[in-house]
C-alpha cells in the first residue's frame, strides 16, 4: 500500500512539475514581468522588426494579427492587419482572440497596454535601439513561443554575420558620414549618435559627422555643406516619378563641392533593412560594405 | 499720377539703403557661423562677376542667397495685399490671413499637391496656379457672405467669417492629407511654411508677380485713397468702382497666391507692416503702398533669420514666427484702437 502511495505521489509530483515546467516567465524591456502558461500561439505582432524576428525563428504560423507597417517578408501581408499607437482598436484586438501581443515603445500607449492586461491579453513591450538590443528582442520572442533553441542559433548567426564584415573591413577607414533620414524637400533630418545607421557605419570604419547629435536631429544645409562628409546615405524611397533620391542629392545647389558628391560616394540604404532592429541588418550591412569596399574599389581600379 | 503725393527721394533712398543693410546682415547669419571677412569678401567678388569658391561661398551663394532674395518679395507682397485689402474693404483688420485668403491658398496648393500636379523644370507651377485661384475664390466667398450677413461688412462680421472660412479649409486640408498617402510627407511639410530650399526660380516668380501686381496697385492708389470715404463718396467722386475693386481683389490674389505657393502659410504679415507704415509714412496710399514693399521685405528678412537661428539647427516655420509675433502686436492694436474709438 505504502509503495503504491508514493508512487502516486511521485507521479502526481512529477504531473505538476511537468505542467508547471512549460510555464515561461519572461521580463519584458520595460521590465514588466509577464508569464505565460504555455508558448504562445495566436501572436499579435505591432512593428515590423519583430514580426521579421517571429518569422526568422520559424514561428511565422503563429502570427494572427500584424502592425500596418509590417510587410516583409511576403507571407505576412495575408496577415490580418491592425492599428497600432495611439490609434489602436483595441476591440479589433481583441476580436482577434490573441494569447500574445508583441508591442514597442512607440506602438502602444500606456492605457491600451492597462486595457489588454485587464482583457487577460499579455503584452511584451520591445524597444531595441541598438544590435545588443536586437539580440534581447530575439531571446524574448524566442522564448515567448518556445524557439529557444532557434534565437539562440539566429543570434549566433548573426553575430558571425557582423563578425565577417567587420574582419573584412580589418581597420580600414573611410572616413566621414552624412546620414540623411529625410531629404531636402522634406526638411533636412540626419541620423546621429546611436542609431542603427550609425552603429552599422561605425562597423564600416566610417564616422558620423553628427555623431553627437541624437538619432534624429534636424539640420541645415549648411552644417552638412560646413561638415563635407566623405560619404552620404540617403534611405529615401524612390517611388519611380523625378529624379532618384541619389540624383536628386547630386543636383542639390551648393553642394556640388562635398566630397561625397565629388567622389560620387552617395549610397541609397534600403531604409526597412537598414532601420528596422531585426536580422535584416545583416543585409544591410553587407549592402553597405560592398558599396564601400568592392564597388568603389572597383570603380577606383577601372 | 501725381508724383509729388509719393515718398520723396530722400526716403527711398534711406529705405533702400536699410533693405540692403538687412539683406547684408541676413545674409551674414545662419546656423553655420561664417567670419564677416569672408563674407564681405564672397560678396564683393560676386559684384566683380567672379564665382568665389569654397565652402563658404557655396553657402552663402546656392543656400542663403536664394532663400533671402525669396524672403524678401514674399514680405514684400504680403504687405501689399494687406495695405491693399484694409485699403479697399476700409477695415483695419483685413490681410490674407484673417480673410481666410492665406487658408484658401493653401488649400488650392495642397490639392495641386495631392493630385501631383508639377512640371519638371518648374515644379510649383501646379501649387501656384491652384494657389491664386483658390485665392480669389476664397476672396470672393468671404466678401460675398460677409455683405449678405451684413452690410456695412463690419470688423466683427469680417472677421468671423475669415476665422471660419480658415477653419473650413483646414478641415478640408486634414481630410485630404488623410487620404494622401504618400503624399502625405510633402503636403505635411508644406503646410508648416518654409523657404528652406529655395531657389532662384522662385526668386524670379515672386518678383515678376511682385512687379505685375504691385505696379496695378500702385496704379490704383488713387482709387484707393477715394475708397476710404465710403463706397458711394469714392463713386461719387469719379472711381469706378467695380473695375477698381476688381483690380484690387485679382491684384491680392495674385501676391497672396505666389507667396502662399512659394512660402506656406505665413501669417500676420499684411497686418502688421501695413499698419507700422501708416504710422511712419502716413495711410496716403501713394507713400503708403511702396513704403510697405521696403518695410515688408525688412520685417520678413528678420522673421526667417529668428526662424533658422533661433533653436539652430531646428528650423521653426516662419510661419510660427510671424504668428508669434504678430498676434501679440495684433492685440497691442486692436487695444489701442479699441481705446481711441471708445467703442
Amino acid at each position: 500500500m505504502r509503495k503504491r502511495t508514493l508512487l502516486l505521489v511521485l507521479l502526481l509530483a512529477m504531473l505538476c512539475i511537468g505542467a508547471n515546467a512549460e510555464e515561461i516567465k519572461l521580463t519584458d524591456f520595460e521590465g514588466r514581468e509577464v508569464t505565460l502558461s504555455k508558448p504562445a500561439e495566436r501572436i499579435i505582432v505591432l512593428m515590423p522588426g519583430d514580426c521579421e524576428i517571429l518569422y526568422a525563428l520559424g514561428a511565422g504560423d503563429k502570427l494572427i494579427g500584424r502592425g500596418e507597417y509590417c510587410n516583409y517578408p511576403e507571407e505576412v501581408l495575408s496577415v490580418e492587419a491592425v492599428k497600432s499607437g495611439a490609434e489602436m482598436n483595441l476591440e479589433q484586438v481583441i476580436e482577434l482572440k490573441p494569447d500574445l501581443i508583441i508591442a514597442t515603445k512607440m506602438a502602444h500607449t500606456k492605457e491600451s497596454i492597462e486595457a489588454l492586461d485587464k482583457a487577460g491579453i499579455p503584452s511584451l513591450v520591445i524597444d531595441a535601439q541598438n544590435i545588443e538590443g536586437v539580440y534581447k528582442a530575439i531571446n524574448l520572442i524566442g522564448a515567448a513561443c518556445g524557439k529557444n533553441e532557434e534565437a539562440a542559433k539566429l543570434i549566433d548567426d548573426m553575430k558571425a554575420g557582423f563578425k565577417e564584415v567587420v574582419d573584412k573591413v580589418d581597420g580600414r577607414s573611410y572616413g566621414t558620414v552624412y546620414f540623411e533620414v529625410s531629404p531636402l524637400q522634406y526638411g533636412l533630418w540626419a541620423s546621429g549618435g546611436g542609431s542603427f545607421m550609425d552603429e552599422i557605419g561605425n562597423m564600416l570604419g566610417l564616422e558620423n559627422v553628427f555623431a553627437s547629435e541624437g538619432a534624429w536631429t534636424q539640420v541645415s544645409e549648411e552644417q552638412v555643406i560646413a561638415k563635407n562628409p566623405d560619404v552620404i546615405v540617403t534611405n529615401a524611397m524612390y517611388f519611380g516619378d523625378g529624379p532618384t533620391p541619389i540624383e536628386e542629392i547630386m543636383s542639390r545647389k551648393g553642394w556640388e563641392n562635398i566630397k561625397a558628391i565629388e567622389n560620387g560616394d552617395v549610397y541609397n540604404a534600403d531604409t526597412d533593412s537598414i532601420t528596422r532592429p531585426g536580422p535584416r541588418l545583416i543585409d544591410a550591412i553587407n549592402d553597405f560594405y560592398n558599396f564601400l569596399y568592392e564597388e568603389e574599389a572597383a570603380d577606383k581600379a577601372a | 499720377m501725381d508724383i509729388k503725393e509719393g515718398l520723396s527721394l530722400k526716403k527711398h533712398i534711406i529705405l533702400i539703403i536699410a533693405v540692403l543693410i538687412s539683406l547684408f546682415i541676413c545674409i551674414s547669419l545662419g546656423s553655420v557661423s561664417i567670419p564677416i571677412k569672408e563674407t564681405i569678401n564672397i560678396i564683393w567678388g560676386l559684384l566683380l562677376g567672379k564665382e568665389p569658391y569654397g565652402m563658404y561661398a557655396d553657402i552663402l551663394i546656392h543656400v542663403r542667397l536664394p532663400r533671402v532674395l525669396s524672403v524678401m518679395p514674399v514680405g514684400a507682397a504680403l504687405s501689399l495685399a494687406g495695405a491693399a485689402m484694409q485699403g479697399i474693404i476700409r477695415n483695419p483688420l483685413a490681410d490674407g490671413s484673417t480673410l481666410g485668403t492665406s487658408s484658401g491658398a493653401a488649400l488650392g496648393a495642397v490639392i495641386a499637391l495631392s493630385l501631383g500636379v508639377w512640371l519638371p523644370s518648374f515644379p510649383v507651377a501646379g501649387t501656384v496656379v491652384f494657389a491664386i485661384v483658390f485665392s480669389f475664390i476664397s476672396l470672393i466667398i468671404v466678401l460675398s457672405l460677409s455683405y449678405a450677413v451684413d452690410k456695412l461688412l463690419s470688423n466683427n462680421t469680417i472677421i468671423l467669417m475669415g476665422v471660419i472660412f480658415s477653419m473650413f479649409t483646414s478641415s478640408f486640408i486634414s481630410l485630404i492629407m488623410a487620404f494622401s498617402g504618400e503624399r502625405l510627407r510633402s503636403i505635411t511639410f508644406w503646410t508648416m511654411g518654409s523657404l528652406a530650399g529655395s531657389n532662384f526660380n522662385n526668386v524670379l516668380l515672386l518678383l515678376i508677380t511682385l512687379i505685375i501686381a504691385g505696379s496695378a496697385l500702385m496704379l490704383n492708389a488713387r482709387e484707393l485713397n477715394a475708397f476710404s470715404l465710403g463706397e458711394d463718396e469714392a463713386m461719387h467722386i469719379g472711381v469706378d468702382v467695380k473695375k477698381t475693386k476688381l483690380i484690387i481683389l485679382v491684384s491680392v490674389s495674385f501676391l497672396i497666391g505666389v507667396s502662399v505657393s512659394v512660402g506656406g502659410s505665413i501669417g500676420f504679415v499684411g497686418l502688421i507692416v501695413p499698419h507700422t507704415c501708416r504710422l511712419l509714412f502716413g495711410g496716403n496710399h501713394f507713400k503708403l503702398l511702396p513704403s510697405c514693399v521696403y518695410v515688408g521685405a525688412i520685417f520678413l528678412l528678420f522673421m526667417d533669420l529668428i526662424a533658422r537661428t533661433l533653436v539652430s539647427p531646428v528650423e521653426l516655420p516662419i510661419g510660427v514666427v510671424t504668428s508669434f509675433i504678430g498676434a501679440i502686436s495684433f492685440v497691442i492694436i486692436y487695444y489701442r484702437r479699441r481705446k481711441h474709438a471708445g467703442t
